[in-house]
């Protein structure tokens, strides 16, 4: 089976989980206690995440902590551009150069 | 549903006042020269591998990525009104995703009405893009004005 990102974010839980661990690592017991599904099934999802290896899992103690890898995220990140932000700054990077290149239009004129 | 909401759903539009001439908004937008300087994030090298400007033409921008990867950027030119309207398809690989690019130009005076829309193929698909909203983070990388200012 694919083991990659985008088999990492095709499935709706994992996205959850990913913008849960985004904002904080957890344990696996804190992590299943945020779904309505069972334990198993979570524990099946965070398996899966890091197989993909966009999950990495921290022994601290007696607690294994999840986090996770956001360079793995990247692929996904490069994908998902479609996405708005993404869009309104490859805009404001647009927008920038459109003044930036009015500015040297002006500059070259004034020398002529 | 109607069409209209339909097509609502699957498009992002993002519309914009830009303080320049129409020409050179089109300019900027459409010859490959300028594309390299803003299409990429910062740290990203843009390459155009492919700019056939006329309609059924393709362009292919490929982006580094620092560890060697490569994305690629393509489509095939559909609409080209110049300076006005500009229509192509899109795709951004590895992960291949039909979606149209519009940009749509007119003339305000001495500045220039911007209007951007991407169209997605299926609303599924564009809501599954907003219920990743939480990439946002990465998009403050990408305004490149200070390189060029500073340059």
């Amino acid at each position: 089976m694919r083991r990659d990102v985008f088999q990492a974010i095709a499935d709706p839980v994992r996205r959850d989980i990913i913008e849960l661990l985004s904002k904080e690592s957890l344990t696996v017991n804190a992590v299943a206690d945020r779904f309505d599904i069972s334990r198993p099934a979570v524990s099946k999802h965070l398996r899966i995440l890091h197989e993909c290896g966009i999950v990495r899992y921290d022994q601290q103690g007696r607690e294994r902590f999840c986090r996770i890898e956001p360079s793995q995220l990247i692929p996904a990140f490069v994908w998902i551009e479609q996405y708005r932000q993404l869009w309104e700054d490859r805009i404001d990077s647009f927008e920038s150069y459109v003044m930036d290149l009015k500015a040297k239009n002006k500059d070259h004129e004034q020398r002529k | 549903m109607s069409n209209a909401n339909d097509l609502k759903n699957r498009t992002l539009t993002i519309s914009r006042l830009l303080d320049a001439p129409i020409q050179l908004v089109w300019d900027a937008w459409t010859q490959a020269e300028h594309i390299t300087a803003w299409w990429g994030p910062k740290g990203m090298e843009t390459k155009v591998i492919e700019h056939d400007f006329r309609v059924g033409g393709s362009w292919k921008y490929v982006m580094m990525m620092p560890n060697g990867n490569e994305f690629i950027a393509e489509g095939v030119y559909a609409t080209i009104e110049a300076p006005h309207k500009l229509i192509t398809s899109a795709n951004f690989r590895p992960m291949t995703e039909g979606v149209e690019l519009q940009v749509l130009l007119s003339e305000e005076g001495d500045k220039t009405q911007f209007t951007f829309h991407v169209v997605h193929e299926t609303a599924e698909y564009c809501q599954q893009q907003e219920a990743m909203g939480f990439y946002n983070g990465w998009g403050s990388t990408f305004d490149r004005l200070e390189e060029f200012l500073a340059d």
